[in-house]
C-alpha cells in the first residue's frame, strides 16, 4: 500500500517523533525518551479517536489494523518545540494539534488549538512561535513515522538526540523530511474525511486544557528519597521553602534549577547547606535513575531528570517529582519559578493511574 | 518544625550464619509511581553484584508481566512495574518474598573473593591499541600515577574486570575494578568528543565508549571491536552486565588489520 505523508517545508524550531518511549530498553543503556508532555500528546491522539467515534466510524471491520487498535491511544506524533515549522500535505489526512499554542494556520486561515482537522493534498499547515509554553503536538490518525514502512525500535518510535547517530530511529527532522502516515489507515482516513472539520469551520475547543497547566508558579509534588528522610528537619524545610528559577540550560534531558535568592547572597557556609557533607559522602557510586528524580550536585542547584535522561546517575537524589507534575513542568520556560512540596507515593500512584484511565491506558 | 516521615521504605535484613559482620541489608524504596529501587551496601563487590543479578533474573521470571524493566548497577537494582496492574505496596511484598527465597537458595558466601567465577561464562577479550601518538591521556595518566606508559598498559591489561552496569549511552558498560595504582578522579572538564571504541578510566572503573560522545574519563587507548550489534530489530551489547572482561595490547598495524577485517 502506498503511504501518504506530510513534508517539512520550513523549520526553525526543533521537531522530533515521540510516543510513550522505550522504558524497557534502559538495561541496554537506551534513554527511555518519549513525549515531554504526555497530557498534550495523549490528548492529540484522543481528539482523533473521539472524532472517529463521534462519527460512528468503527475500526472494527478493517483488516490489518491490529497494531493500530492496540496503540490507537498513543500513536507516534510530532513534538514541535517553540513552533516555527510548516508542512505540506502530500495526501489527505486527519490531524490533531495540541500543547503550546502555535497559532496554527491551514492555508493561511487561523485555526484553534486542541482541535482535529482534515487536510487535503496540497494544504499548507504552519506553526508560529508560541507565546507561552514550549511543546506542541501534531498527531495523525495511525501515527507518524519518518521512514516508509518503519518498524518501532525496541518498542517505540521516539527519537533521542544523543542516540540519533546510532541510526535506529531515522534522521533528525529537517527541511524536506517526510512524515509518513501509517498505510493501514488509508481506507479509514477516506471514510472519516467526510465527517471531520474542514479548516474553515474552526469550532468549539476541546475542554479547557488550561486547567491542567500551571498558571504561574508551579509547586512540584515530590516523593522524598531515603536520603531526604535522613536530613534534619531544618535542612528539609530549607529545601521545601526555597523558590527555584528554571535555568536556561534546561532541555528534554533535564531541568536545571537555580535558587532565586542566590544572586543576592554570597557562597553558602557549611551550616547553610541543604545537604550535609556527611550525607553527601554516602552517595558516590553511580546508580540507575528514573523520570523526575531530583539530583542535588555539590552546588546545590537541583537537576530534575526529564524524558531524555540517561539511565545512570551519580549525584545524590532528594526525591522524585510525580509524573503528572512533570508533564506540567515540561511546558515551563527558563525564568519561570517552581518550588517543592511532599506527596506520598500512594497518592502519586493513584493520580497517575487515574490520569492514564482517561486515555484507556 | 516537624520532621517529615513518609512510609515508603522496607528493609529486609539477610542474616548470615557468619553473624552480623557479613550480613547484607536489602532496602526497597519506592522511587516513582512505577519504580522501586532495591539497594544493598554502597560498595563494589563481585559477590554482592552476583547476588543482585541473580535476584534480578528471579524477579523477571517470577513476576512476568507485572515487570516492565529492571536495571542493575554496582549496588542497586531498579525495578519498573506497571502501576495499572499492581500497587507499589503489593510489589514490595512480592519482591521481599522472592528475596527471602533467593537468600535461602544461595550458598553462604565467604566474604569477597576476587576470583569468584562470572555467572555469564567466558571472559571477553578486548584488543586495545594503547595509543601514544594521539593527544589522548596515556602520557598524562602515566605522569599523574607516577609510572611509565608501559606500566600503565601492563597494569590496565593485567586485571580481569567485571561488567557491573550498562548505561550512559547504549552499550556503555561500567567495568571494575581498576588496579588502585591507576585510580584518578574524572577529568575536571569533559571532552566534547570521545571517539568510538575509546578505552577510558576513571576512579575504580574502566569502560569502552560505543559511539562518539562527550566524556569525562581519561582515554588511554582504542579498540577496533564494535561494542554492539543490531540484527532484526534486536540490540546486542558486546559486554553484558555480569560478564568478565580482559584487555590485551595490540599494535597500530594490528588495530588497522582488525578494523579492515570487520569492514569486509
Amino acid at each position: 500500500m502506498s503511504q501518504g505523508y506530510l513534508e517539512i517545508i520550513n523549520i526553525n524550531g526543533q521537531a522530533s517523533i515521540q510516543d510513550l518511549g522505550r522504558l524497557n530498553a534502559q538495561h541496554l543503556g537506551f534513554s527511555a525518551s518519549g513525549a515531554a508532555d504526555e497530557f498534550a500528546f495523549l490528548s492529540a491522539n484522543k481528539l482523533i479517536n473521539d472524532t472517529l467515534a463521534a462519527n460512528k466510524i468503527s475500526i472494527k471491520h478493517q483488516h490489518n489494523i491490529d497494531e493500530l487498535k492496540n496503540k490507537k491511544s498513543h500513536c507516534a506524533a510530532i513534538e514541535v518545540t517553540l513552533g516555527q515549522v510548516s508542512f505540506e500535505a502530500k495526501a489527505a489526512c486527519i490531524i490533531a494539534i495540541t500543547g503550546a499554542d502555535c497559532q496554527a494556520k491551514i492555508n493561511n486561515i487561523a485555526v484553534n488549538n486542541w482541535q482535529c482537522y482534515q487536510l487535503q493534498t496540497g494544504d499548507m499547515l504552519e506553526f508560529a512561535m508560541p507565546k507561552t509554553e514550549l511543546h506542541s503536538y501534531l498527531a495523525v490518525l495511525g501515527g507518524f513515522t519518518c521512514q516508509k514502512a518503519q518498524k518501532p525500535w525496541l518498542g517505540s518510535y521516539s527519537q533521542t538526540i544523543n542516540e540519533m547517530a546510532l541510526g535506529f530511529t531515522g534522521e533528525k527532522l529537517t527541511v524536506g523530511s517526510k512524515l509518513y502516515f501509517s498505510a493501514q489507515t488509508k481506507v479509514l482516513t477516506e471514510s472519516a474525511l467526510e465527517k471531520t472539520n474542514k479548516p474553515k469551520e474552526a469550532n468549539k475547543p476541546f475542554k479547557a486544557p488550561s486547567q491542567f497547566y500551571a498558571q504561574q508558579n508551579l509547586t512540584l509534588r515530590i516523593m522524598p528519597s531515603s536520603l531526604f528522610l535522613q536530613m534534619s528537619s531544618e535542612q528539609q524545610q530549607r529545601f521545601l521553602t526555597t523558590d527555584y528559577i528554571i535555568s536556561p540550560d534546561s532541555n528534554r534531558m533535564g531541568y536545571r534549577l537555580g535558587d532565586s535568592r542566590s544572586q543576592k547572597s554570597p557562597a553558602k557556609s557549611a551550616n547553610e547547606k541543604i545537604l550535609s557533607e556527611q550525607l553527601r559522602s554516602r552517595c558516590l557510586l553511580s546508580m540507575p535513575v528514573t523520570y523526575g528524580m531530583v539530583q542535588f550536585p555539590d552546588n546545590e542547584q537541583p537537576i530534575i531528570l526529564m524524558k531524555e535522561r540517561q539511565t545512570m546517575g551519580g549525584y545524590p537524589v532528594l526525591g522524585t517529582v510525580m509524573q503528572t507534575d512533570l508533564f506540567r513542568l515540561s511546558q515551563m520556560r527558563p525564568g519561570e519559578k517552581v518550588n517543592f512540596t511532599l506527596i506520598s507515593h500512594q497518592k502519586a500512584q493513584q493520580q497517575l493511574t487515574a490520569f492514564y484511565q482517561k486515555y484507556c491506558l | 518544625m516537624r520532621k517529615v516521615s513518609v512510609n515508603n521504605m522496607s528493609s529486609y535484613q539477610e542474616s548470615d550464619t557468619n553473624g552480623a559482620e557479613n550480613s547484607t541489608q536489602l532496602t526497597i524504596e519506592v522511587v516513582a509511581e512505577n519504580a522501586l529501587l532495591l539497594s544493598w551496601q554502597a560498595k563494589i563487590s563481585l559477590t554482592q553484584h552476583n547476588k543482585i543479578i541473580t535476584l534480578q533474573a528471579m524477579i523477571v521470571q517470577q513476576l512476568g508481566e507485572l515487570i516492565i524493566e529492571t536495571v542493575a548497577s554496582y549496588h542497586c537494582l531498579m525495578v519498573y512495574f506497571s502501576p495499572q496492574l499492581s500497587t507499589s505496596t503489593q510489589m514490595i511484598d512480592k519482591i521481599n518474598s522472592i528475596a527471602k527465597n533467593h537468600h535461602a537458595s544461595l550458598e553462604i558466601d565467604k566474604g569477597d573473593t576476587p576470583k569468584v567465577k562470572s555467572l555469564h561464562g567466558d571472559c571477553i577479550k578486548i584488543p586495545v591499541y594503547y595509543d601514544t601518538e594521539q593527544e589522548w591521556d596515556l602520557a598524562d595518566v602515566a605522569k599523574r600515577c607516577n609510572m611509565s606508559m608501559d606500566d600503565v598498559i601492563k597494569q590496565h591489561s593485567a586485571e580481569t574486570y567485571h561488567g557491573y552496569a550498562l548505561g550512559f549511552t547504549p552499550g556503555f558498560c561500567y567495568l571494575a575494578s581498576l588496579p588502585e595504582s591507576l585510580h584518578l578522579p574524572r577529568k575536571s572538564s569533559p571532552r566534547l568528543k570521545v571517539p568510538q571504541g575509546a578505552i577510558a578510566i576513571a576512579e575504580q572503573q574502566s569502560a569502552i565508549y560505543p559511539i562518539e560522545s562527550p566524556g569525562g574519563w581519561h582515554i588511554i587507548g582504542q579498540t577496533p571491536l564494535p561494542m554492539y550489534e543490531s540484527k532484526n530489530g534486536q540490540f546486542n551489547t558486546t559486554i553484558n552486565v555480569g560478564q568478565n572482561v580482559q584487555f590485551y595490547a595490540i599494535t597500530k598495524a594490528e588495530f588497522i588489520a582488525i578494523q579492515q577485517g570487520l569492514q569486509t
